[in-house]
């Protein structure tokens, strides 16, 4: 056992413990006497700046965190912040590309905000960050500092989505939302109706692919992810059902409506109608089986046309997609409802410049750059009039739609939502892949949203 | 700095065959302080920096796992000393099976890569001509970016277009769901570790390999040794120091697994493929929960300094038996 | 030099060869496939069934990933960072190295024991810390943002890969260099060195590609276009529903130059490690 070659056993076993001790009460004392407060001892007060910045300042220099919007070319995040340093010509905006990656997106600007950076001023985040983002006091509270008849102009629902404990913390920027895209010339041939349930879709998409017209019936995103929360949200939604109490305090997923629904995913596949595939599917994936012709049905959000629509995306299903909003289940209220995604504008609570990061907020909110992002880019405005005006709702079908639509958001009323969804996305994507029955897989999912939500669990 | 005319024994550097020290005694002691002082005075530059760059995060860190955390838009703000963090920790099945599936991960993946590697090494070492071409070839899967590793993984294995699904449905396999169910889902994991990986342990056997010195063959050849007993009566136990290098190796990035299911398998189905450091990420960086990330954080490195420790103990252990 | 003439030794050597060409076919193939889609138009990048060979040939992948994206900043500034860590790790590391594997200092296991547990502390639990670090200094978006901190995490690891290689060199020439009154460095350049260098080229590979792939730091610290690397380059192609296979390929192609050339250029280091062993035996 202890056979060590050398003359000098034991005493480099001795001053190993010793030195590891002593580095190790080093180390603590070290941090304590630094790590007590924070890591950034300088930071500037949580305010950034004066109440009266109100969007009213002309001059300044900002710094913009977005994610590539679209693939395109041109960027639509340099087409507006060129049209926008027209408009305010002493405003100078730099672009800083974040990852494509929402998590990792997150994560860099956690460490960057909680680092006490004073860039970027204004980012570009997901619309379920919120109230996290709220609660650690990484985002500015922009109510503050608009008033009520700006938050007045978005289409309804999105600003309540954006508020944590009677703040707004995001401007909507741009929404997302579910839509069902099918073949309309394989709907044609087999004299099938566009589907109004869930189960028209099941039994439609069944026969198509039984009848050897495509490889999968209906592709989706069940991987274990956040889009399986947001899949998962439109059935439930659909049966009527909620995952959360209003206060946020309990789950209320392991309902009736909550069976109905996990029960309806899992017989997606036992049926035929998805491939057992679908487990392992994100947007990319079921996005590509739609586009080379392998799926006849695709629940994805609004890119989901225009890539459909352009040869080179590449999809060889131009000119034969409809789209229409999810269905619901029989019985239910139709349509069914339709996850809301998309992204919100926040503000840096260390930002310098406060007064033009609202200039830029207002204006990337307000009629112009809403119309580019929905006319040039096919995004969904937020704003409500751009939304419904006719040269908007006439370029194409999505944005047509949008105004059919029934929405659901997803539970992120909680700082703790991201436990939340990952309770329901991995039961859910266990109990797709068969590993659980669905009324076990809410069981878990429900009492692991119960711990996180009173903050027990990991 | 001017150096004493005589060389120390070799201490406690227990790899090297001991040698009978060339004198004894004071003399002796009086070589050793000197030596001593020039071996601090040439680590030091390096542990200098290292302590500069390393200890406050760390500690920082080791910090965080032991108090109430709560993350403000100005920083951190750490208070009272408290094991909640870890209290929480240990109750969390997520964390067990973390730890679980992190260790049979690490052991299986090690044990592969190390075989497959030190197998490499052989042919290489006898590779006369193009061996250059070969180490820069194999480098390739080493140095890719893991990121990009998975994604061309999650090219391969792609249900939809991926190349193994075409094979599989050729040779009469049907379309199996790779990533979508537990266990094919952990082995594809492993493939695609064991792809990136075996190159770089076989490039450190392989140069361990070239310095092994040369007279233990010539009196292997004398004795008439077949080649399998030559591998393991002489190579082999020359080689372990080097071999348990690159098991230590391994160990280390097996345990600090974290990109490759991040973007493969973003640790599904389930929560099957969720390493360790990947629960620290999410625990702290989608969570926001950064007291009990940093004591995930914290436990994992200690556990695998004591499972190093006591792997290099044993390795050491044996070698000594036979010097 | 190694005489293996006997019959029972090359019968175990064909089997050795024989799964050495498997391993070798195991890890040939997956690289083929990341080349060849890398040359395919983005339509056949995602054709069911695949194509084998890129048909017809399309440097439009590349196209993308260095106009889209400025990539070629970022491999400028991936070789700056490795190669002025990988240098500074080779330096410290060597010196330390032989201090730790051939000098009798009380205490260095301890050391190397510190060492260790540094080199696998989760990076993810240091990054916001040391944000706060280089921030507090002023070094966010800089190089030596990530060359500082690269040094210090690879370093141990580095120092143990050198100190065991260090420890195999036999002790006689060492000596006969002290009588002559060689000092330490000239000792560690003109007997360690020759000898090591196999593991100093490993060291350094492991250094340069640690580096070369490091994301978390760098994406983290340096935010501006200007200092961004590889990695997290590659992490801002597509958006946020696609992901673009055929220009990650071609980044992916592009990026294994450098270490390809790298590892060609010292590719001899492995050679005289052998040329020093024959020469010392």
């Amino acid at each position: 056992m202890h056979i060590v070659p050398s003359g000098r056993r034991g005493r480099p076993k001795l001053a190993l413990f010793t030195t590891l001790g002593v580095a190790s009460v080093l180390t603590l004392a070290a941090c304590s006497s630094s790590g007590s407060g924070s890591p950034s001892s300088s930071s500037s007060s949580s305010s950034g700046g004066s109440a009266k910045a109100s969007g009213s300042a002309t001059s300044g220099n900002i710094t913009w965190w977005a994610s590539p919007i679209t693939t395109t070319s041109p960027d639509p995040r340099t087409v507006l912040i060129k049209a926008f340093e027209k408009a305010y010509p002493k405003i100078h905006v730099s672009l800083q590309s974040a990852p494509t990656d929402t998590d990792t997106n997150r994560a860099s600007l956690i460490t960057t905000i909680s680092g006490g950076a004073k860039t970027p001023d204004v980012y570009m985040g997901d619309v379920i960050w919120p109230a996290q983002f709220g609660k650690a006091g990484l985002a500015v509270p922009l109510s503050k500092y608009l008033p009520k008849s700006y938050w007045n102009t978005f289409a309804s629902g999105l600003v309540s989505g954006a508020t944590y404990n009677g703040q707004v913390y995001g401007a909507p920027f741009y929404e997302d939302q579910g839509f069902l895209y099918y073949r309309k010339d394989l709907l044609a041939k087999e004299h099938l109706a566009v589907p109004k349930t869930w189960e028209q879709l099941k039994s439609e998409a069944a026969e198509l692919k039984n009848k050897g017209l495509v490889k999968y019936g209906y592709v989706w995103q069940g991987a274990s992810y956040e889009g399986l929360t947001c899949n998962f949200m439109e059935y439930l939604g659909s049966a009527g059902g909620t995952a959360l109490n209003s206060g946020n305090t309990k789950a209320t997923l392991d309902s009736a409506a909550g069976n109905q629904a996990a029960t309806f995913m899992r017989s997606l596949i036992t049926s035929g109608a998805s491939p057992s595939a679908v487990t392992t599917f994100q947007e990319a994936q079921a996005m590509s089986a739609f586009a080379t012709g392998q799926a006849a049905f695709l629940r994805n959000w609004d890119y989901g046309w225009s890539y459909a629509q352009t040869a080179s995306s590449p999809s060889s299903v131009v000119g034969k997609v409809g789209v229409s909003p999810l269905p619901s289940f029989s019985g239910q209220p139709s349509p069914g409802t339709s996850n809301i995604g998309g992204w919100n504008l926040y503000i840096n609570p260390h930002s310098k410049n406060v007064a033009a990061d609202l200039t830029f907020i207002k204006w990337m909110t307000g009629t112009a750059a809403q119309t580019t992002l929905a006319t040039q880019f096919s995004e969904i405005p937020t704003v409500q009039s751009v939304r419904t005006s006719p040269s908007v709702v006439s370029k194409n079908p999505v944005l047509a739609t949008v105004p059919k639509t029934r929405l659901i958001p997803r539970p992120a009323g909680t700082p703790q939502y991201a436990k939340v969804s990952q309770a329901i996305y991995t039961n859910i994507n266990s109990m797709l892949s068969g590993s659980s029955s669905p009324s076990s897989a809410l069981k878990t999912a429900a009492s692991q949203i119960n711990s996180s939500v009173s903050s027990n669990g990991l | 700095m001017s150096t004493p005319p005589v060389a120390p024994s070799p201490g406690t550097a227990v790899t090297v065959p001991a040698r009978p020290a060339p004198s004894r005694g004071r003399q002796d002691d009086v070589f050793r302080r000197q030596f001593a002082r020039l071996g601090w005075g040439l680590s030091a530059p390096a542990l200098i920096l290292i302590a500069a760059v390393t200890i406050f995060p760390i500690g920082y860190a080791i910090a965080m796992s032991v108090t109430n955390v709560s993350a403000t838009g100005s920083g951190f703000s750490l208070s009272g000393f408290t094991g909640h963090n870890y209290s929480v920790m240990f109750g969390a099945a997520q964390w067990r099976y973390a730890l679980f599936f992190t260790v049979l991960y690490t052991v299986i993946t090690v044990a592969v890569e190390v075989a497959l590697g030190t197998l490499i090494a052989l042919v290489l070492e006898r590779l006369t001509a193009g061996r250059g071409w070969m180490m820069a070839l194999l480098l390739i899967p080493w140095s890719m970016i893991t990121v990009i590793n998975a994604q061309l993984w999650g090219y391969i294995y792609n249900p939809t277009y991926g190349i193994l699904d075409t094979i599989f449905s050729h040779i009469g396999l049907g379309t199996p769901v790779i990533l979508g169910t537990r266990v094919p889902a952990i082995a594809a994991l492993m493939v695609a570790d064991i792809w990136k990986t075996t190159p770089f342990v076989a490039i450190i056997v392989l140069a361990g390999l070239v310095m092994l010195p040369q007279d233990l063959y010539d009196a292997a050849e004398v004795d008439g040794a077949n080649g399998w007993t030559t591998f393991w009566r002489i190579t082999f136990p020359q080689l372990r120091p080097t071999i348990a290098l690159a098991v230590l190796f391994r160990v280390l990035q097996a345990f600090g697994l974290f990109d490759l299911p991040f973007v493969l398998t973003t640790g599904g189905p389930g929560y099957s493929t969720q390493p360790l450091a990947m629960l620290a990420y999410n625990t702290m960086f989608r969570d926001l929960d950064f007291g009990p990330g940093a004591a995930v954080a914290t436990s994992t490195a200690a556990l695998v300094v004591i499972g190093c420790l006591a792997f290099l103990r044993v390795f050491r252990a044996q070698v000594g038996d036979e010097a | 030099m190694r005489h293996r003439s006997r019959q029972g030794w090359r019968r175990v050597v064909n089997g050795v060869n024989i799964a050495a060409l498997l391993v070798f076919l195991f890890i040939i193939l997956p690289l083929y496939w990341m080349i060849a889609s890398a040359f395919k138009t983005p339509t056949h990048v995602g054709s069911s069934p695949p194509q084998l060979f890129p048909h017809p040939l399309s440097v439009q992948n590349f196209n993308v990933a260095f106009s889209q994206n400025t990539f070629g900043r970022y491999i400028v500034n991936s070789i700056i960072v490795a190669v002025v860590a990988t240098a500074l790790v080779l330096i410290l590391g060597t010196l330390a190295g032989y201090a730790m594997g051939r000098l009798p200092m009380r205490g260095k296991f301890s050391v190397l024991t510190i060492l260790l547990m540094i080199s696998v502390f989760p990076e993810i639990a240091v990054v916001v810390p040391l944000y706060a670090l280089l921030r507090d200094i002023g070094w966010l978006n800089s190089y030596q943002a990530l060359i500082i901190p690269y040094t210090a995490f690879f370093l141990p690891f580095a120092i143990w890969i050198l100190r065991n290689y260090f420890l195999g060199i036999p002790h006689e020439m060492e000596e006969s260099a002290r009588i002559d009154g060689a000092g330490a460095l000239r000792t560690i350049w003109t007997i360690i060195l020759p000898q090591a260098w196999p593991g100093v080229f490993t060291a350094g590979i492991f250094t340069f590609t640690a580096c070369w792939t490091e994301f978390l730091m760098a994406l983290s610290f340096n935010v501006s276009n200007g200092y961004r690397t590889i990695p997290v380059g590659v992490a801002l192609f597509g958006s946020q529903f696609t992901v673009p296979y055929g220009t990650i390929f071609a980044a992916s192609v592009v990026a294994v130059v450098p270490i390809g050339i790298l590892v060609f250029i010292f590719r001899r280091s492995v050679v005289s490690g052998l040329t020093a062993g024959a020469v010392k035996g």
